[in-house]
This record gives structure tokens, C-alpha cells and sequence, in this order.
């Protein structure tokens, strides 16, 4: 028993035969004359994403999902970080997840940089003392701390990025999840981030990303799944996944 | 290697999906969110009157000039013959204003903030948490104004009266919360419900004793008024500020468990509603 439960530790996200669907309405009502009135109207397809999906990643791993677009990876990405829930299966994760999927959300563009810090760290679970223990960090990272106390909303949207993902890679989280986010921003800043990203993969933390850059999976990972229909089709080292990938994607035009 | 073995040594917080997430894990994750309640209830505060002229005097002037239309009408046309009744119903509108705004905000707080909830993972009790400790400071802040209408209207304050205050406004703010996070919740699946607590807050604020003394109210009906709990919550703040005798514990103690039961069906409510909304919003 000991020595399965270390085994585990290892992981620091287990997806455990996960399935999901959606329910894509015809028409929806959200009103309540609407939902009486149109009973019928609300009928819906489900519409299935995941159909059991058995993924382990283990602490220390960086892991790139790809696959079509709709054919759940992103769904799956929102469910480690339980901003969805499967239907079934189990999604074990272990320590604090930090997302850049979507930068800068939660951004006030009334305040001023340094106060989004505080906002944004803190939607992340940061205590106040934790935040200002990585404030200096967040600012020296994001590169534009002449313009740290002006409102955010005179950033270009390259400042706003910078912001975001110098805030969430500095939250000291364990797993790291990204959404096509590394397309953004001037080159020089776009190999920080890959930089920053090694760095953060050596000191035994996770990242699991999504992306159509393949390259950049390639760059970063150590292992690609391809989801096809719901289901895992094919894992594995990262160049050898996306040749069988690219080429399914050739046939199927 | 070294950084390997801090790691290992800190705890991590291990979260399963497909078991239920129990009502203490539920606290325990809203208390590490702490911050973002403090932050949100700070942007709140400042944004909400920013780009108008008189700015946070607003928070002051709104019930001050409510308290003049109620007064004029109510001591000059209705004749209501209470005496000071500009202070009987400011002490009681005062607190009536933090619960409805609590109640029909609360309403909005979760689809409001929809691309947030949609795009990062975080307790979704912290939104109606969030509003409803705004509208909280935002009472208490009244206060202010509320003890020097007191002074200036030239009746001694009874200290030990007020400090039956503090209980009060706990029991206020837990009824508050809960009805929040029944509102909130539901609202996502039920736009119509903005719209139909506008009536509801409405006739709930004539069915308790505000505008009116809860003596003027028939025997045969006050077990109906004794079961809303906010009749109880008014009548404390009158006692208090109005009476300057310290409120019935009895009072206090019904608005209490009325409060601590309208929470837990809030909370519940809102736990079995809060996984889907990501995908209703």
C-alpha cells in the first residue's frame, strides 16, 4: 500500500477515464417566459467532447495536447483547472494550478499595474503577504515597470500580456496550463517566456499546453498526446506523435 | 536538487474532481481566497462612484435623500405621528438598503462576471461574498452619518445599547450572505430572476417594519411578520438607535438561527449549482 500511494505522489495530474459532453441548444431561452413558452425549442443534442480519456502526467513533465479544433483539448485543459466539471472519471491534481489561458482576465483598466498585480495574484489564492513577497519579481519579469502605476488601460496589448504572464508564472504554482497563449507578443519576450518556461519545468514543476504551434511543443515537451473524437489516439515523444498527426490531418482534406 | 526537496516537503493541496467537495474544504478554500474578497471589495469600493462629479459623497447623499423623500411623505402627508420620525426611519433604512442591495447585486454577481468565471478557476463563493461585504462597508460607513443625525437630534446615545450593535449586524450580514448565494446561483440559470426580485425586495421591504412601527401591526398577523427575519434585524436597529435600550435577546437570538438557516440552504444551493456555471453563463 505504501509504496502505490508513493507511486502516485508521483503524479501531479492523474485524468482517470474521463468522459463530457455538451449540451448544444437549438435555440436557447435563458428567460423564464422563454423556457415555458418554447419547452420545445430548448431541446438540445448532446453533444459528446470526451468519451474516456485516461491521461497521467508526472510531476517534473511538460506535456502538449493537440489535435483539430473541438476535439476537447481545451475542454480538458478547463477541467484540471475545475473551471468545468467531467461527468464521470475522476481528475486528481496535486498542488497549485496556474493558468494562461486566458491573460490578464480580471484585469481593472482603471487601476494601475501594481494594483492588477494584486488583484490578478490574488485570484490565484495568493495571500497579501505571499503577493508582496513577489511583487518585485512580477514587476522586474513584466518589463515595464515605468509605466507599473499608470491604469492598465493605457497598455498596448503587449504591456497587458506581459503583465498577466509575469503574474501568473510567479504565483509559485506547481501546474502550469497554457492555451495558445505563447503566439502572443514581440519575439524577444516570446523567448523569455520559453525561457522562463524551462527554467520552471527544471524545478520539478508541470506544464501541460495546448497549442497548433507544434514547434513549440516540440521545443518544451516531453511527451504530446493526440486527441482524435474524444479519445486519446496516440502518446508519445512529441516529434513522433505530430508526423502521425500531420499526416491523419493531410488524409482527412 | 535543493529546490526538489523544499518542494517535497510542502504540502499539496490534492483535489479530486469526482469526489464531492465537502462544506469544510468549501470554507477552507473561500478563507485561502481571502485576498481576492479583500481586493474585490476594494475595487468595488473605489470604482463605484469614479467618473461622477460628487464621487464617494454618493454613498452618504443616496440614503440621505431617500431619507427625505420617505420623511416628507410619511411626516408631512401620510402623518405617520411618530415623533422624530426622520431618525426612526433613517436608523432602519439604513441597514433595509445594505440587505436589498445585498439580495438584487448579489443577484448579478456571478453573471457579471462571466468571462471570469468562464476563463479562471476560483471559488465562485467569492463573487456573492464579494458584493455583499461591499454593500457591508458601505453600511457601515453610513453609520457615521447615522450617529451624528443621532447627536445632532439631541438624545443621548446609551453605550451599552450600542454595543449590542455588533451582534446585529453579524446576524444581518449572514442573512445577507445567504440570500446572496441563493440569488447568484439561481440567477445563472434564471435571467428573469434580476427582474423578479426587483418586486420581491420591493414588497419584502413594506412587509418589515421600516417605514412603519412594528406596534402598528394586527395580533392576528404578527406570527407572519415574526417570520420573516428581517422584522426581527429592524426592530434590534430601532431599539437601539431609536429607543436607546438594548434589544430583546430572544429577538436577536430567532434572527439568528432564521439567519444561520437562510445561509446553509444558500450555500447548499448554491454548491449544487456553482459546478455548471461555466458552462450556462
Amino acid at each position: 500500500m505504501e509504496s502505490v500511494n508513493r507511486d502516485r505522489e508521483e503524479y501531479s495530474v492523474e485524468i482517470e477515464n474521463v468522459h463530457k459532453h455538451y449540451r448544444v441548444y437549438k435555440d436557447k431561452g435563458m428567460e423564464l417566459k422563454e423556457k415555458l413558452l418554447f419547452r420545445r425549442r430548448n431541446s438540445y443534442t448532446e453533444h459528446k467532447v470526451l468519451r474516456g480519456v485516461t491521461i497521467r502526467i508526472k510531476r517534473g513533465e511538460a506535456v502538449g495536447f493537440v489535435g483539430h479544433n473541438g476535439c476537447g483539448k481545451s475542454t480538458l485543459l478547463k477541467m484540471i483547472s475545475r473551471i468545468i466539471y467531467p461527468d464521470s472519471g475522476t481528475i486528481t491534481t496535486r498542488g497549485r494550478i496556474s493558468g494562461l489561458i486566458e491573460l490578464g482576465a480580471g484585469f481593472h483598466p482603471d487601476m494601475t499595474g501594481r494594483e492588477n498585480i494584486y488583484t490578478n495574484a490574488a485570484i490565484y489564492g495568493l495571500s497579501k503577504k505571499e503577493i508582496d513577497a513577489r511583487l518585485e519579481n512580477i514587476i522586474d519579469f513584466s518589463g515595464i515597470r515605468n509605466a507599473i502605476d499608470t491604469p492598465v488601460r493605457t497598455y498596448s496589448s503587449g504591456m497587458y500580456m506581459r503583465l498577466g504572464f509575469a503574474v501568473a508564472i510567479n504565483v509559485d504554482a506547481e501546474i502550469l496550463l497554457i492555451d495558445e497563449i505563447l503566439a502572443v507578443g514581440d519575439g524577444e519576450f516570446q523567448a523569455k517566456c520559453l525561457n522562463e518556461l524551462r527554467t520552471f519545468k527544471e524545478r520539478g514543476k508541470t506544464i501541460i499546453i495546448v497549442s497548433h504551434a507544434l514547434g513549440q511543443i516540440e521545443e518544451l515537451c516531453d511527451k504530446s498526446y493526440w486527441i482524435k473524437d474524444g479519445l486519446v489516439r496516440m502518446e508519445g515523444p512529441p516529434k513522433e506523435v505530430h508526423s502521425v498527426y500531420l499526416s491523419d490531418r493531410q488524409e482527412n482534406i | 536538487m535543493q529546490n526538489q526537496n523544499v518542494d517535497n516537503k510542502r504540502a499539496l493541496t490534492v483535489r479530486r474532481t469526482g469526489q464531492r467537495d465537502g462544506f469544510i474544504q468549501t470554507i477552507k478554500e473561500i478563507i485561502d481566497y481571502r485576498e481576492m474578497i479583500k481586493a474585490f471589495v476594494r475595487r468595488d469600493l473605489r470604482g463605484r462612484y469614479k467618473g461622477s462629479f460628487l464621487g464617494f459623497l454618493w454613498t452618504f447623499l443616496n440614503p440621505l435623500l431617500q431619507l427625505c423623500v420617505y420623511s416628507i411623505v410619511f411626516s408631512t402627508i401620510l402623518r405617520a405621528g411618530i415623533d422624530k420620525y426622520y431618525l426612526f426611519l433613517f436608523v432602519a433604512l439604513i441597514p433595509w438598503i445594505f440587505f436589498s442591495a445585498s439580495v438584487t447585486g448579489g443577484a448579478t454577481s456571478i453573471i457579471s462576471q462571466k468571462e471570469m468565471v468562464k476563463k479562471i478557476y476560483f471559488p465562485r463563493e467569492v463573487l456573492p461574498i464579494s458584493v455583499v461585504t461591499t454593500n457591508f462597508v458601505n453600511m457601515l460607513l453610513c453609520f457615521i452619518v447615522i450617529f451624528i443625525v443621532i447627536i445632532i437630534s439631541g438624545t443621548p446615545l446609551n453605550p451599552i445599547a450600542l454595543l449590542c450593535l455588533i451582534p446585529v449586524w453579524i446576524v444581518e450580514y449572514i442573512l445577507a450572505l445567504g440570500m446572496a448565494f441563493l440569488t447568484s446561483a439561481v440567477t445563472v440559470y434564471m435571467r428573469d430572476m434580476e427582474h423578479i426580485l426587483g418586486i420581491v425586495v420591493m414588497a419584502w421591504q413594506y412587509l418589515t417594519p421600516v417605514l412603519y412601527s412594528y406596534d402598528i401591526i394586527p395580533d392576528k398577523y404578527r406570527f407572519l411578520f415574526n417570520l420573516n427575519p428581517m422584522t426581527h434585524v429592524i426592530n434590534a436597529y430601532r431599539t437601539i438607535l431609536y429607543y436607546h435600550e438594548v434589544p430583546d435577546l430572544s429577538t436577536l437570538l430567532s434572527a439568528l438561527v432564521m439567519g444561520i438557516l437562510v445561509l446553509i440552504m444558500g450555500l447548499f444551493v448554491f454548491s449544487k449549482l456553482k459546478k455548471r456555471f461555466a458552462e450556462e453563463l
